[in-house]
Order: structure tokens, then C-alpha cells, then sequence
């Protein structure tokens, strides 16, 4: 997994990430930078499951990610990449439009989704 | 209550919103038609999951956002198991939509919507549709392939979504017969909704329809 583990070091080194995970979509943490993993880990696949099945009913194509936004302004992001899901926790004070262009560039870069520009 | 969500709708970007019960189902909605009520419910309750787990995790959760590849769900909690939803393009202004969410909250809570839990929008199910027959080479797929493809120019990224739906619709209500051609556009027209979009559609397939005349 050294090559899932280079992606989250480089996810976490984006400005205006505060941490991220990476888990497969059974659960299993491939790596993390953040706390409460297996708080974000179920957070994770529950709403990428739910988020497939608004998809699936409504007729949207592809799901580039989903966020909770949050009062203090640390939105958190989750991005479903294939069979993994990543989890972002967003620093209160940066700009969301290049963070989210920068993850989204990683993303394209792992993903056979073609991940475009997300932000 | 329609006139709150209503204001909704003026946003750029914003095609319409649901206000959803986890028990009662929709109460409101201005989405278009072509987003039946039971799917709404669905999606609604769906939403409600994803929000209590947001939650779960975020004491101070405001909004979800769901971003699709043609358009983006913004949710919202008005109270526990009441959620209000809409649907965006992708291009709409995020910061206005939550001001207007921050507003329409303050309405709800001071019980500006009671009017709503005494009419909910009756949950009717929708018939199961017959199998739609096949389209026969009476009229042309390269047509309606042309039509699809010019509604995207007309309408943007929802097209081929509301494209697919109101031939279903057609598709339901006669023979797929090249007479019937007018029917489809007409049903096609009322998603427009816009008379220059209209004429511009119009002008847009005007040689595929002489050309599928022709043959």
C-alpha cells in the first residue's frame, strides 16, 4: 500500500487540507493524518452508500465528492475514488477553490473515474 | 409555504427545492415535474440519513452537498426529521443559496410554515408504467438523437436527463409514429419553459425534422 499511502501524504501536504484519511469502501483504513479514524471511516462509507443510491434514483451520472459544511468552517469532504473513499478535513481559513482543484488533480491522477475539476 | 421555496428558485443556478418529512414525505416541492414526488421522498430520506450522520460527527453541521456530475444537492435540517433540499446546477452561487437557507431557517422556526403540516402533498403512487414499446423505424433514431442532442444546447446538462423522461412519457401515450412528432416536442417545449428557448429549439432541429420528413 505504498502507493495509497504516498497519495494520502500528498493529499495532506495540499494547502488547506488540516487532515485526511484514505479507507477502502469496506471499511479497512488505509492511512490517515487525522483523529477519531473510525468516526470519519463509518461517516465515509455511509454517505458515499446513501449518496450512490440518490445517484442511482434520480439519475445522476458520477459523484465527484460530498461535503459537510460546518459552522466553524472546516468542511469536511468526502470523495469516493473507485473501491476507496477519501476523507478531507478542510482548514478553516484557505481557499476552497484551489484546495478542491489541487485534491481533484490527485484524484484524476489515481482514479479511472477521469476525475475533471471539481471546485 | 410554496412562495418561500419559490424564492429559492430566483437564484441563478437554482432549479428548485423539496421540503421532505422523514414520516410524512414531501411537503412542498417547485422542482419540476419531471422529479416525481416518490423519488423526491427517497431522496429526501436518504438525505436525512446522510445529515444525521453528518451530525453524529459535526455538532455544528449546517448544510450537506452533494456534487454530482450535472448538478449539486445542497441540504439542509429545518427541525429533526424535516429537511430542505434543492437542486443546482453546478455553476450556481453556493454563498447565496446558504444565505437564503439561513433566512428561510429563521422563517421555520418562528412557525411561518405550520400551514404546511396541515396539507401535505399527497403521496399518489404512480402506476406502473407499461413496458414502452420499442421505437419502430417509423421515426428516426438519428432524429431523435438530434433532438437529444439540441436540448443540450438549449437547457445545459439536465437535457439528456429531461430528454430521456419525456420520451418515456411519449413513449407511454401512443405509438412512437413520426405523427406524432409534434406531441414530443410539444411535451419537450413545456420543460423549456421559455419562449425564446422555445423558438430557438425549434430553430435548432428545424433541418432533422425536414430531413426525417423527407425520408
Amino acid at each position: 500500500m505504498a502507493t495509497a499511502k504516498d497519495f494520502v501524504d500528498q493529499v495532506n501536504k495540499i494547502n488547506g487540507v488540516a487532515g485526511c484519511l484514505l479507507v477502502r469502501d469496506d471499511g479497512l483504513v488505509i492511512d490517515q493524518t487525522l483523529g477519531d479514524v473510525e468516526n470519519y471511516s463509518a461517516l465515509l462509507q455511509m454517505s458515499s452508500g446513501l449518496a450512490d443510491d440518490i445517484m442511482t434514483n434520480v439519475g445522476f451520472s458520477h459523484c465527484h465528492y460530498l461535503s459537510f459544511n460546518r459552522l466553524n468552517n472546516q468542511t469536511f469532504y468526502a470523495f469516493p475514488i473507485d473501491k476507496y473513499l477519501l476523507g478531507i478535513l478542510q482548514q478553516a481559513d484557505c481557499s476552497v477553490s484551489d484546495m478542491l482543484d489541487r485534491v481533484s488533480y490527485l484524484i484524476g491522477k489515481v482514479s479511472t473515474n477521469q476525475a475533471t475539476s471539481v471546485a | 409555504m410554496l412562495h418561500l421555496i419559490d424564492e429559492l428558485k430566483v437564484i441563478p443556478g437554482v432549479m428548485g427545492a423539496c421540503i421532505v418529512n422523514s414520516q410524512t414525505g414531501v411537503q412542498v416541492t417547485n422542482l419540476p415535474a419531471l422529479f416525481r414526488v416518490e423519488r423526491l421522498a427517497l431522496v429526501g430520506k436518504h438525505l436525512l440519513k446522510i445529515y444525521a450522520a453528518g451530525r453524529m460527527s459535526f455538532d455544528d453541521l449546517t448544510d450537506i452537498t452533494l456534487n454530482y456530475d450535472e448538478s449539486v444537492v445542497v441540504a439542509r435540517e429545518l427541525e429533526k426529521n424535516t429537511l430542505i433540499f434543492a437542486i443546482c446546477d453546478p455553476t450556481f452561487n453556493q454563498n447565496l443559496l446558504s444565505m437564503s437557507f439561513n433566512l428561510l431557517h429563521e422563517e421555520f422556526k418562528l412557525g411561518n410554515f405550520t400551514e404546511v403540516e396541515a396539507e401535505p402533498v399527497t403521496m399518489v403512487a404512480a402506476p406502473a408504467p407499461p413496458s414502452p414499446p420499442p421505437v419502430e423505424s417509423k421515426i428516426s433514431q438519428a432524429l431523435l438523437a438530434e433532438m437529444k442532442e439540441a436540448l443540450g444546447k438549449i437547457l445545459g446538462p439536465m437535457a439528456g436527463f429531461i430528454f430521456d423522461e419525456v420520451m418515456d412519457n411519449w413513449l407511454e401515450q401512443g405509438a412512437p409514429d413520426s405523427s406524432r412528432i409534434e406531441e414530443l416536442i410539444d411535451q419537450l417545449n413545456q420543460e423549456i419553459d421559455d419562449q425564446d428557448k422555445i423558438d430557438k429549439y425549434r430553430q435548432l432541429i428545424s433541418s432533422a425534422l425536414e430531413d426525417s420528413q423527407k425520408g
